[in-house]
């Protein structure tokens, strides 16, 4: 699996892909092109664009209501749309009924059929057309060996415990060799440590398929540590596409910014221009940036600052930024630490640090401290939409 | 009011809850206990004293037939005419619960309303219609309008049952390149069969007990209940008893079958098919 | 809203593209409106027609309607018969509603959870047996040389056998046989799902027992209460067998030796099989169920 295929001007990609002639792109397995989705009056899903790789895993994210489970359902062709088009492999399929797509799913709550056993549930897809029985009987075998479930082909679904039932709901979705593979919430309904395990096992499975993953998701976590590539929608719209590491570091609105959690948004105006450095005046004090883009003094911005890249300080240090603030409290994680601090305007700043256990039970509750940072570490954002 | 004086209140309300369940049960059984005990007595007259015990009724009403050919009659019809309205409900549950369409509040009240509309009513209008086309007297006359009752309870239940089924059940027999013939066959109506069962036991027993509209257009070949009016009408006889013996024990049959079937859907909790 | 119009295409969705619908719905469908919605029309039309020479011949006389309004309080009594149903029938399922509520309760809040089910079918099982034969051994029961008389007077209660058989209150008994099932199944499924915890936090709150059952148990069980007395009601209104096996055809009751309307339709027809008059009688059965399902429904408007 090479990450390096990635696709990073989809916009433009696809708006070419729309007008030019149909021959099918072979590297590209599913595009949506300028789709709307409305319900009467109601318009749900706003001008969405967006083409997924061959062998891609691909999390679409965002809060609940965000039109992220109605984007999977018209991939899948459980729901219409009211204008624009949806193509798999080249073909366009936005008319096809969803029982001819073979692009399965994973559900929620798993959806396996309650009156058949596993063995008949992983068949199901290959009994419905011309499938021999001689040929389906070692696909299921196989399937059920690339998912570890000989053991349990004969069970009844009610028998099953939730990563079970994870497993054969794959595995009946994998049987008829998919193109893509669809999944819409998949781990919500499992136990918490089971989460992480089967992270891990669903992206080595994709990898060892080469098969497109679409993943729905609200969870940041199951995002951030199996995509390739992540889509953050927001009330409808997709507000930005791309690696982890480019969501997590350049945020490309104040929705993004704010839904990934780890940041710190301080509003502000910009009094200064320089060659390299952005001046911006904030009512928690000045704040230096980095900024490629062109900013003009009066201009109204966002500093964005990451919570693990702050220093926290009982003294003043040299610093390009620095704040002075109150602890709150702090939440522990493991090894890392979440301290909650209040400026003097009454701002809340979140501050994430690897940090052993002993050392922040040092710093009482409402120590005055000195939050600190660097000027590259600050990105800017336009006014807020 | 003292502790001491609630809990001896609600001692004693507790106690007369239980004495008033007692007596509730008791009159609940009592005629079914009647029936079943007097078909044994060998006074001609079903009253005390307990004069001894016979087979005596049962054989004759082994002899006399006209019961039984009821029995026959009914048992020919009652299953036939559940079985049709229970097919016919099962396609209607499933589309009323799959579709949304204009106009389907008024179709679903149509489809539900048959069985609000007093019997007698019915039979005097199936008797009408019947009567012009030269349907009238026969079995399957009866037939014909007992599925009409009985498709309502067919739709009431099916659909209790298909509103617990997950929406995402079905489509996931689509989305596994199912047509909506197949899923239907293959996922929807295994899930529905419990709903099925139950249906077909509650129309079998309505169409079993229906007397109205039997009377009216049965004609000569009456159905059990009618066979036991008529009876009614002309001599009391113990052998009502022990017919009455009979259905009870088939009635035992069918509690059994609403025992598995019907109560646990009743009772279920509605699931959410969307979270 | 603005939406984008630049490859405008139907929208296409498995439930709106299906014709399954059609299947399953045209059917059912077609059977009601032959063997249901006919019949009704054709009823009511009948009801116009007239006899001659023992046969129905179609037309459209008023001869049925004038003649049973010129009866109305003379021979055949109609208005009374009406009366002495809608009596019948509201008293029964007052009566229902009042020994079934309190049997419904003892079901939730005294039976242990696990004998729950088995106590409800064994409270449901006459329901499932032949509803004349149940009449036919309460006749047994009630006779005035029935089991109870006799017990009664073994025991020295009573001197002279009580006259139940052949009364409304035999009626209304055989009625009660038939409804308690289902009111005591329809009570018993509106009381299992009255949150138990409402009724914790009403005593702890400070109520009495008799608070808790008045101002949280009988609001929330409205419906059900609601539900039992209408289906109470129209079942009554339209039973024949009662009527004529416990009732005797002319019961008496508070109001006098009156026939059910039910029972005169019955016997009317049984007499003369003239269906043109039958069909009249019936047609004011429907409006008068008509009547008394719209005062229902604002009756339950109003109170919402």
């Amino acid at each position: 699996m090479s990450h390096a295929s990635i696709a990073q001007t989809t916009a433009q990609a696809t708006a070419q892909t729309t007008l030019a002639s149909p021959i099918p792109m072979t590297t590209t397995d599913l595009e949506l092109c300028q789709i709307a989705k409305c319900y009467g009056q109601q318009q749900v899903l706003h001008d969405i664009n967006l083409s997924v790789k061959a062998g891609e895993f691909v999390a679409i994210m965002g809060p609940s209501g965000c039109g992220k489970t109605t984007l999977l359902n018209i991939i899948a062709g459980l729901e219409g749309i009211s204008t624009g088009a949806v193509r798999l492999r080249g073909q366009d399929i936005t008319r096809l009924p969803v029982n001819q797509r073979n692009t399965p799913m994973v559900w929620q709550h798993f959806a396996l059929f309650p009156h058949l056993t596993v063995r008949q549930n992983i068949a199901f897809g290959l009994t419905l057309g011309k499938h021999r029985q001689r040929e389906i009987a070692p696909k299921v075998q196989t399937m059920a060996g690339l998912m570890h479930l000989e053991e349990l082909l004969d069970r009844r679904i009610s028998q099953l415990s939730g990563g079970q039932k994870q497993r054969v709901a794959i595995a009946r979705a994998l049987i008829t060799e998919p193109p893509i593979l669809l999944l819409d919430e998949p781990m919500s309904a499992l136990d918490p440590h089971l989460r992480v395990r089967m992270q891990g096992e669903l992206k080595r499975l994709q990898q060892t398929l080469g098969i497109a993953f679409i993943y729905v998701t609200h969870n940041q976590n199951e995002a951030f540590s199996m995509a390739d590539r992540i889509v953050v929608m927001n009330q409808g719209r997709i507000e930005q596409v791309g690696t982890p590491a480019e969501i997590y570091t350049q945020p490309a609105t104040h929705f993004v910014a704010e839904f990934v959690g780890n940041n710190n948004l301080f509003d502000g105006t910009v009094i200064e221009v320089n060659a390299t450095t952005v001046t911006v005046q904030c009512p928690q004090g000045k704040i230096y940036a980095h900024s490629e883009q062109n900013h003009a003094p009066g201009d109204r911005v966002t500093a964005v600052v990451p919570a693990d890249r702050l220093r926290l300080t009982p003294q003043p240090v040299p610093a390009q930024n620095i704040i002075q603030a109150s602890l709150r409290g702090c939440e522990f994680m493991g090894s890392q630490v979440i301290y909650w601090l209040e400026t003097a305007t009454g701002y809340e700043v979140k501050v994430m640090r690897q940090e052993a256990f002993s050392d922040s039970l040092a710093l009482p509750i409402n120590a005055e401290l000195y939050l600190s940072w660097e000027t590259e570490d600050t990105m800017l954002l336009g006014e807020r939409g | 009011m003292t502790r001491q004086h609630q809990s001896w209140f609600r001692h004693s309300l507790a106690a007369s809850g239980w004495v008033y369940l007692a007596l509730g049960y008791g009159l609940l059984m009592l005629p079914i206990l009647t029936l079943v005990i007097f078909s044994f007595e060998t006074s001609r007259f079903p009253t005390l004293p307990w004069t001894g015990w016979t087979w005596d009724w049962y054989r004759q009403l082994l002899s006399d037939g006209k019961l039984l050919q009821a029995l026959r009659a009914s048992l020919l019809v009652s299953p036939l005419a559940a079985g049709i309205a229970t097919i016919l409900g099962f396609f209607a549950a499933y589309a009323l619960n799959r579709f949304e369409f204009p106009g389907k509040k008024v179709l679903t009240i149509l489809l539900i309303v048959p069985i609000l509309v007093p019997p007698l009513i019915l039979g005097v209008a199936f008797l009408g219609l019947l009567s012009r086309i030269n349907l009238q007297g026969h079995l399957h006359s009866i037939l014909l309008c007992h599925v009409v009752i009985l498709i309502p309870t067919a739709i009431a239940l099916i659909t209790l049952r298909l509103m617990q089924m997950p929406k995402a059940i079905e489509q996931a027999a689509w989305n596994l390149g199912a047509t909506e013939w197949q899923a239907l066959w293959r996922v929807v109506l295994p899930w529905s069969i419990p709903g099925i069962a139950g249906a077909f036991l509650l129309a079998f027993t309505f169409s079993f007990d229906e007397f109205v509209i039997a009377w009216f257009v049965s004609g000569f070949e009456p159905t059990l209940p009618v066979s036991i009016y008529n009876f009614l009408g002309s001599n009391l006889s113990p052998a009502l008893n022990a017919v009455g013996t009979i259905v009870f024990l088939m009635s035992v049959l069918l509690l059994i079958g609403v025992e598995l079937l019907l109560l646990p859907m009743l009772l279920a909790q509605p699931t959410k098919s969307e979270p | 809203m603005q939406i984008p119009f630049t490859r405008p295409q139907a929208s296409w969705t498995p439930d709106r593209a299906s014709r399954l619908k059609y299947l399953c719905l045209v059917p059912v469908v077609l059977y009601d409106s032959i063997f249901f919605l006919l019949p009704l029309v054709f009823l009511i039309w009948i009801g116009f027609w007239s006899v001659e020479n023992y046969r129905a011949v179609p037309g459209f006389s008023i001869a049925n309607y004038s003649d049973i309004f010129g009866q109305f309080f003379s021979r055949s009594r109609y208005a009374y018969a009406i009366a002495q149903s809608v009596w019948v029938s509201a008293t029964t399922t007052l009566l229902g509603l009042l020994l079934c509520y309190p049997f419904a309760l003892g079901l939730v809040f005294l039976v242990p959870a696990r004998l729950q089910r088995f106590a409800l079918v064994l409270a449901i099982a006459p329901f499932w047996t032949s509803y004349i034969l149940r009449l036919y051994a309460w006749q047994t029961v009630i006779n005035t040389n029935g089991l109870l008389n006799t017990v009664l007077l073994r025991l020295g209660w009573i001197d002279v056998p009580l006259q139940i058989i052949f009364t409304q209150m035999g009626t209304r008994i055989g009625l009660l046989h038939y409804l308690a099932p289902i009111m005591i199944l329809i009570l018993y499924l509106v009381l299992r799902n009255i949150d138990q915890t409402l009724l914790r936090a009403s005593e702890n709150l400070g109520a009495t027992l008799w608070q808790s059952f008045w101002r949280v148990l009988v609001p929330l069980s409205k419906p059900g209460l609601v539900y039992c007395a209408v289906f109470g009601s129209i079942i009554s209104l339209g039973d024949v067998l009662s009527g004529i096996v416990l009732g005797g055809g002319t019961g008496k009751s508070l109001l006098g030796s009156f026939p059910l309307f039910s029972t005169v339709i019955l016997n009317e027809y049984a007499a003369s099989t003239n269906l043109p008059r039958t069909s009249a009688l019936a047609t004011l059965l429907i409006a008068m169920m008509v009547m008394i399902l719209v005062l229902g429904l604002q009756f339950a408007a109003v109170d919402e």
